[in-house]
């Protein structure tokens, strides 16, 4: 099965990529958005004191 | 002179950075007459095998941003690395881990079971975690490996220049695209910024007081002419290199450190608990004690953007 891959997705904020899976007759059988990209801020904001976490959570997104 | 040919790319980030070079406004015209964007995500469609396809020293300047914490923000830094004549750590996660290192607190394991099995809007009755490689009824699908540490850009390949900040500041990106276009960079391996500490542009009275408790910032308002930490605030200022223009104290806010330990400063929560240490009055253990518990969350704080260079370096992994 042909496999087209647009890696990375572009012009938005944060990390994808689009695997678009072609049967024989060149039609799509399947296509899979991954997030290649974690980093965890819903354990590491645990543990922080509260009046910092508004300074915190803005990098989130920055966009 | 021909025009340069510049690369911007974010690895474990935000986008933050990368607006900011859109925030010096109508400058952003100097830069388009100065050089051809050849890879930037955020704005441009360009894609990793346009980049692969480049051939190495290519690029003239690659201003990265982001730490890197998996095999394929690895794999890019290597791979800009090898296709740029400058290489920029830009902006505070690509230079000491920045927000995103605050995961170094924490497992792989933890992060992981946290955000997909644990976190309430998940529905996941499986416990299905992200694999490197899955079979699909089409075929085959490949994700990176999220790695135990979050690094730093200069622990991955090596580096010219840090432009520090979260993110770097309107006046530092003027610096460096004016340094471009004069071709008027520093010594390879200066940070552009100061290289005095925040205290030395902040502007607050300083009356050498000393201080018998520390306050969370929500338990008192501040005299806005003072020096914060003077007033019991945990201000990261003494352990904090200058050049942001002192954005957060002027706005009565204590500095959190994104612009890293100043030169000379080897680990910038260790110099902070050397300036607590000189201010507190204490008259014996008791106080000394009393001091410990009025910190909150002190690792959290004393490195909010600088685990990845820390001494403490991580929390580790727990023993099979």
């Amino acid at each position: 099965m042909k496999k087209i891959s647009i890696d990375p997705i572009t012009r938005l904020e944060g990390h994808g990529k689009i695997e678009i899976f072609l049967d024989d007759a060149g039609d799509v059988a399947n296509a899979y958005l991954q997030i290649p990209e974690l980093r965890g801020f819903e354990k590491f904001c645990e543990g922080r004191p509260i009046e910092e976490v508004p300074r915190i959570v803005p990098r989130i997104c920055g966009v | 002179m021909a025009k340069l040919k510049l690369a911007l790319y974010w690895s474990a980030a935000c986008g933050g950075c990368d607006v900011a070079v859109l925030d010096i406004n109508e400058k952003i015209l100097d830069v388009a007459n100065l050089a051809d964007i050849v890879f930037w995500p955020i704005a441009l469609d360009f894609k990793y095998h346009h980049v692969e396809a480049m051939p190495d020293k290519s690029i003239d300047v690659c201003l990265f941003n982001g730490a890197v914490r998996s095999s394929e923000q690895e794999h890019i830094a290597k791979m800009l690395r090898a296709k740029s004549k400058v290489m920029v750590s830009f902006g505070s996660c690509a230079c000491f881990g920045g927000i995103p290192a605050l995961a170094n607190f924490a497992t792989r394991a933890e992060i992981m079971e946290r955000a997909y099995i644990e976190a309430p809007s998940n529905e996941n009755p499986n416990k299905t975690l992200p694999q490197i490689k899955v079979s699909v009824p089409e075929g085959e699908l490949t994700l990176p490996e999220l790695y135990e540490n979050v690094l730093t850009l200069a622990q991955v390949v090596p580096v010219e220049y840090l432009v520090p900040g979260c993110p770097p500041t309107v006046d530092l990106i003027l610096k460096v695209v004016n340094a471009l276009a004069t071709n008027s960079l520093p010594p390879v391996g200066a940070t552009i910024a100061s290289d005095k500490t925040l205290c030395d542009e902040c502007e607050r009275k300083k009356e050498n007081k000393k201080i018998t408790k520390i306050y969370r910032t929500h338990e008192i308002i501040p005299d806005p002419e003072r020096c914060l930490l003077e007033q019991g605030l945990l201000c990261m200022g003494p352990a904090t290199r200058g050049g942001c223009g002192a954005l957060c104290v002027k706005v009565n806010i204590p500095c959190r450190g994104c612009f890293g330990p100043p030169a000379g400063v080897y680990d910038q929560g260790a110099k902070l608990i050397s300036s607590i240490a000189s201010i507190y009055q204490t008259n014996g253990k008791q106080d000394i004690e009393k001091m410990v518990n009025e910190l909150v969350d002190p690792a959290g704080t004393f490195y909010r953007f600088g685990m990845s260079i820390s001494m403490l370096k991580r929390k580790l992994p727990q023993k099979r």
